[in-house]
């Protein structure tokens, strides 16, 4: 194990392993440049590898990203950490980065863990399975999920009794309750923040009943029953595990909404429906599915001909707002909404499953963890772009540069471009400074 | 002969496994004579299994592996580097895919459908028996990049690669830079014009040793591959000498008897056939249009520095990767197209070059314009026409081009004709900031569009609108703006030349819409910008940026492996009937004499191993490495007992 507060130095310091961030990293590492991704969950992919295909391919979104993930592990450029998180960095007046890298315990050793599930049926505990957005529960000792990488167990102490059974059960001895938190002390010659986003908590919007009225989820959780890592292996309605046969989507869920203080569309929302909409199709041949929308945004490459796509296989789009929610006794729910496109009047319809489409939002905390520079942000708290027309991975820290969702609203292949240009202008700022110091 | 044969069998999650009896194909697999370890396993990418694998050819010795998941177009790379990375060889590693090619195909029949598996993976196990193990090609490459189109992106591309010290060629069909972003004034939530962000932009590539910018250049022959690419490019003169005398030239133009279209404000105005299309443009140079020129000569009276002596060339340029950035073109209406042809209706790129044109006022035509209706989505989301797709750029463009026109001309008032507004991301401020002013928002249903006639000398702009209970509505516009869309480049010369294909939409086609979006099919040519699919400034910037570094990770080694699965001569039997020269799409192959005998020779870096050549070869002297007929063989073998 690597003591504490130990030096390290890479040429790139890239904050956060989702798709941005690997991306970033490989295009880097590809170049011959040292880079260290850190991860703050047990598991890089981020948001990608847990969703069930992608608009508009619908291509398995497991199936591309693991290629992706397996080569940024692999790499002999490229190291990651999971559970860290770096705070405290510092620009020196040489143009370099300092910072501090804090790791937690995964309370398992990495090396030794085969990731046999032995710890995982052995432990007692159970609690709400966060990577399947609550829907099942998972243990105290546990793999993150099947396609994790790595993929290996980890203990999740606030939640651990101490029992010691996943000791007891460990064939390989790997489980280590004495681990502690580690620190490093990094030197880096660039940053790439790529700290992706959050969705949306519906429950801030309490007409919509979510928590509360138990047929309705979010888009999330759906997108968790149609991956192929699903929990159930079909759809169900969690009030009494039904088949739903009449889903509503809503859409706009904490977006382009003033009243919870998120005045801008989420860019992704109109399009992940629209494909849930047809992969519902395809589960529950025979279940009605009904979007309601404002404007439905089919704007990228070959977003509109899906949209159109949805709407010739049968999928309902009624263009209003839907205002309330109420839940019957059945567990059914009535929306009430303002058909604009039926007369414009005020509706009340039946659905026995809503899905909140709800927006996504930045992560907090970004700009507090630059110690002696200012990181800017823009209005919505994404991370400011200094020069978006010519440079649009440039923050307001010369050679601190940002990656996919960290900048604003986007989606995978607007990511995946974003990262590209992060990493070139990282690239070119690295050389720089090379060239600096040779000619010292 | 390979005799430890592992064989790992994929459920891929329930997508193979709920249609095929994994384990039972994995069972039947181990009785076969050779076949070391035979197992399943839930995901054979996650990093468990890979580790396993890697293991077992360690620990276990394993000469030659079989995996059996999806196609290998998405995972042949990682497990190759599982084997490269154990020690074994990568091309004693064979993929069997049961997914796209049995599972999916078959999920109607499950006991067929493992019966298929069990073939398939037979037949694979056959030909890893007989694999050979290769070794990589490896070829010099040139630290060169073409970039091609000096438009935004074209030109932030040559600046990131230059600065990463790589020579660029830069090539500009146009004898200006700046594609369509030099046509823009003010941009969207930026305090920038299009004119500054290009002279921002070429000035850097000025400053920069490393960068050749041809303008009027034209590539029109593409040789070679990766790594080396050998390009003929065509020079049209200006016509005009590189030491120029400005007053001079100023005083040429002005007494240019040639008046033609000037499509640089889209046809609203005229130029002469020696032209600047503004006067900061860059190269700071006019140019004489050689299609209208007349020869004459009143040009030269006035002025020294006019040559047309000059002549046209063709030059030879090596390099080793080629980013093409080729942007696009407005769309341009059908005649009486949203009434298209009468005199008050123009499209908004027309519009952004009369707000430029006119002061204080808002005049066309010499009538001063107050009412303005702005009708989406011409070109684009057709139902009739070809034109399936949304120009994602022209919601936010034409609400920012209202706020613009508000501020600069305070008494207009816009009408906006939408099929639902589109401002995606940060880009809803604007829609927020078009209400606020008050612009009227109406919306068509999709086979109902708005329709434009003239009454009495009025235009009028009629709809059933959504947005107020199907009310019919009659808006009388003094000017119609078309909101046009974005379409590929008519000339497609580029795309001929390069052979990038292209998708249903006509843009050009990257490998993978999701995760490679800047690479093509043809290794070593990368695409940026709106040539590949509509895309603001900021989206082109990323994909330039993005593309650079993908060309950028070929060249910069000087150095590139190459696949070894390329076609192989047997000297002795090769006869040269010339059959495999016509075959071979990528010019791999050649004549040469040895030992006084004609015969054919396979260039190595250019052959991408398609086996075109082998069925034509009068003599069966073609093998293809990789795929031995000895290998093939053997596949067919095992299938027929």
């Amino acid at each position: 194990m690597p003591e504490n507060n130990k030096t390290i130095e890479y040429d790139a310091l890239i904050i956060g392993g989702g798709i941005a961030g690997g991306e970033a990293a490989l295009n880097l590492a590809n170049v011959g440049y040292k880079v260290l991704i850190v991860e703050k969950d047990l598991s890089i992919g981020g948001k990608m590898i847990l969703l069930s295909k992608v608009f508009p391919t619908l291509d398995c979104s497991a199936c591309i990203t693991t290629p992706k993930v397996s080569e940024i592990m692999r790499h002999p450029n490229i190291t990651v950490f999971t559970s860290t998180q770096a705070s405290n960095i510092i620009k020196k007046d040489d143009g370099t980065f300092e910072a501090t890298i804090t790791k937690q315990p995964r309370y398992v050793i990495a090396e030794d863990c085969t990731g046999c599930q032995l710890c995982e049926q052995a432990c007692p505990v159970s609690v709400d399975d966060q990577f399947q957005y609550n829907l099942v529960g998972r243990k105290a000792a546990y793999i993150p999920f099947s396609i994790a990488s790595p993929r290996i167990a980890a203990i999740d102490i606030a939640n651990c009794t101490l029992c010691g059974a996943c000791e007891r059960a460990c064939p390989t001895k790997c489980i280590d309750f004495t681990q502690t938190v580690e620190t490093y002390s990094l030197k880096a010659k660039t940053v790439i923040i790529a700290t992706g986003f959050q969705l949306f908590d519906p429950t801030l919007i309490p007409r919509y009943g979510y928590g509360k009225f138990k047929n309705v989820i979010t888009a999330m959780q759906m997108e968790r029953q149609l991956a192929p890592t699903r929990p159930f292996n079909t759809i169900l309605r969690p009030s009494d595990g039904k088949m739903p046969d009449n889903i509503a989507y809503i859409l706009c869920t904490g977006s382009r909404d003033k009243t919870v203080g998120n005045p801008i569309c989420s860019q992704v929302c109109c399009m992940y429906s629209t494909k849930q909409a047809q992969l519902l199709m395809g589960a529950l041949p025979m279940a009605d599915i009904t979007l309601y929308y404002l404007n439905i945004r089919a704007f990228g490459k070959g977003f509109n001909e899906f949209y159109a796509q949805a709407q010739a296989m049968g999928v309902q789009f009624t263009k209003g707002k839907v205002a309330k929610i109420t839940e019957k006794e059945n567990g059914n729910l009535l929306l009430r909404y303002e058909d604009i496109n039926g007369g414009g009047v005020v509706k009340e319809t039946e659905h026995d499953m809503v899905v909140l489409s709800v927006g996504i939002l930045p992560n907090q905390g970004i700009a507090e963890l630059f110690s002696n520079d200012e990181l800017v942000l823009d209005p919505y708290n994404y991370i400011g772009q200094s020069d978006f027309l010519a440079s649009p991975a440039q923050t307001s820290i010369k050679g601190v540069f940002v990656a996919g969702v960290a900048s604003g609203p986007m989606d995978i292949p607007d990511s995946i471009l974003s990262a590209g240009s992060a990493s070139s202008d990282a690239a070119n700022y690295i050389r720089h400074l090379n060239k600096k110091t040779v000619s010292v | 002969m390979k005799h430890k044969i592992g064989v790992y069998i994929c459920h891929c999650g329930g997508n193979i496994s709920d249609y095929v009896d994994v384990k039972r194909v994995a069972e039947e697999m181990a009785k076969i004579e050779g076949v070391e370890i035979s197992v399943d396993t839930i995901f054979a990418c996650a990093d468990s299994s890979q580790k396993q694998i890697a293991n077992d050819i360690k620990e276990k010795g394993i000469d030659g592996i079989v995996v059996a998941s999806c196609s290998p177009k998405l995972h042949y790379p990682t497990f190759s580097s599982v084997a490269e990375h154990a020690g074994l060889n990568k091309y004693n590693y064979v993929h069997a895919n049961i997914r796209e090619q049995c599972s999916w195909a078959h999920s109607d029949n499950k006991p067929k459908a493992t019966e298929k598996a069990i073939q398939i993976v037979k037949a694979a196990i056959a030909r890893v028996k007989e694999s050979e193990a290769l070794e990589t090609i490896e070829v010099d490459s040139q630290k060169i990049i073409a970039v091609i189109g000096a438009g935004v992106a074209g030109m932030r591309a040559a600046d990131e690669l230059a600065d990463l010290g790589i020579k660029v060629y830069l090539i500009e069909r146009e004898f200006f830079v700046g594609g369509r972003i030099a046509q823009l004034d003010y941009l969207c939530s930026t305090t920038e014009t299009g004119k500054e962000l290009v002279t921002r932009l070429y000035e850097k590539i000025m400053d920069n040793p490393n960068i050749t910018l041809f303008t009027g250049a034209e590539v029109i022959e593409k040789k070679g591959s990766i790594g080396n690419f050998n390009l003929k490019v065509k020079i049209t003169p200006r016509y005009i000498k590189n030491k120029c005398k400005k007053d001079e030239l100023l005083k040429a133009i002005e007494v240019c008897p040639v008046e033609v279209l000037d499509e640089f404000n889209f046809g609203i105005t005229k130029r002469k056939a020696i032209y600047k299309n503004f006067p900061s443009e860059y190269p700071q140079i006019p140019t004489i249009d050689s299609k209208n020129c007349t020869r004459c000569g009143e040009c030269e009276k006035v002025c020294s520095s006019i040559d047309f002596s000059q002549k046209e060339e063709v030059l030879d340029l090596s390099v080793g990767s080629i980013l093409v950035a080729t942007g696009f073109d407005p769309y341009t209406p059908k005649e009486n197209e949203f009434g298209w042809g009468i005199d008050n209706v123009v499209t908004l790129p027309q519009f952004r070059r009369i707000i430029n044109m006119c002061d204080d006022k808002l005049v066309y035509n010499g009538k001063k314009i107050k009412h303005i209706a702005y009708i989406y989505c011409v070109g684009s989301r057709q139902v009739d026409g070809e034109n399936k797709y949304c120009s994602r750029y022209c919601c936010t463009a034409t609400l920012y081009t209202s706020i613009l026109t508000k501020n600069k001309y305070k008494d207009v008032q816009s009408y906006h004709f939408t099929r639902g507004i589109r401002t995606y991301g940060k880009q809803e401020i604007v829609y927020d900031k078009s209400s606020r002013q008050g612009d009227i928002f109406l919306q068509s249903y999709e086979d109902e569009p708005p329709m434009i006639e003239q009454k009495k000398g009025k235009t009028i702009v009629k709809i059933n609108d959504i947005l107020t209970n199907k009310m019919e509505l009659e808006v009388e516009a003094d000017l119609v703006v078309l909101v046009t869309g974005i379409e590929p480049r008519k000339d497609t010369n580029i795309s001929e030349v390069l052979k990038i294909p292209k998708g249903r939409d006509k843009f050009y086609n990257e490998i993978h819409m999701k995760l490679r979006p800047v690479e093509t099919v043809i290794d070593g040519v990368t695409i940026a910008g709106a040539c590949q699919g509509p895309k603001n400034i900021m989206e082109s910037m990323n994909s330039a940026l993005s593309a650079a570094a993908k060309s950028y990770s070929i060249v910069n080694k000087g150095k590139l492996n190459l696949p070894p699965i390329i076609a192989v001569v047997n000297k002795e039997t090769c006869t040269w009937c010339n059959k495999c020269l016509d075959a071979c799409p990528y010019d791999a192959i050649s004549k040469i004499s040895e030992n006084g005998k004609d015969i054919a020779f396979v260039n190595e870096s250019v052959c991408k191993g398609c086996g075109m050549c082998l069925p034509v070869c009068e003599s069966d002297s073609l093998e293809l490495l990789g795929y031995t007929n000895h290998e093939i063989e053997n596949m067919i073998k095992a299938l027929v007992d």
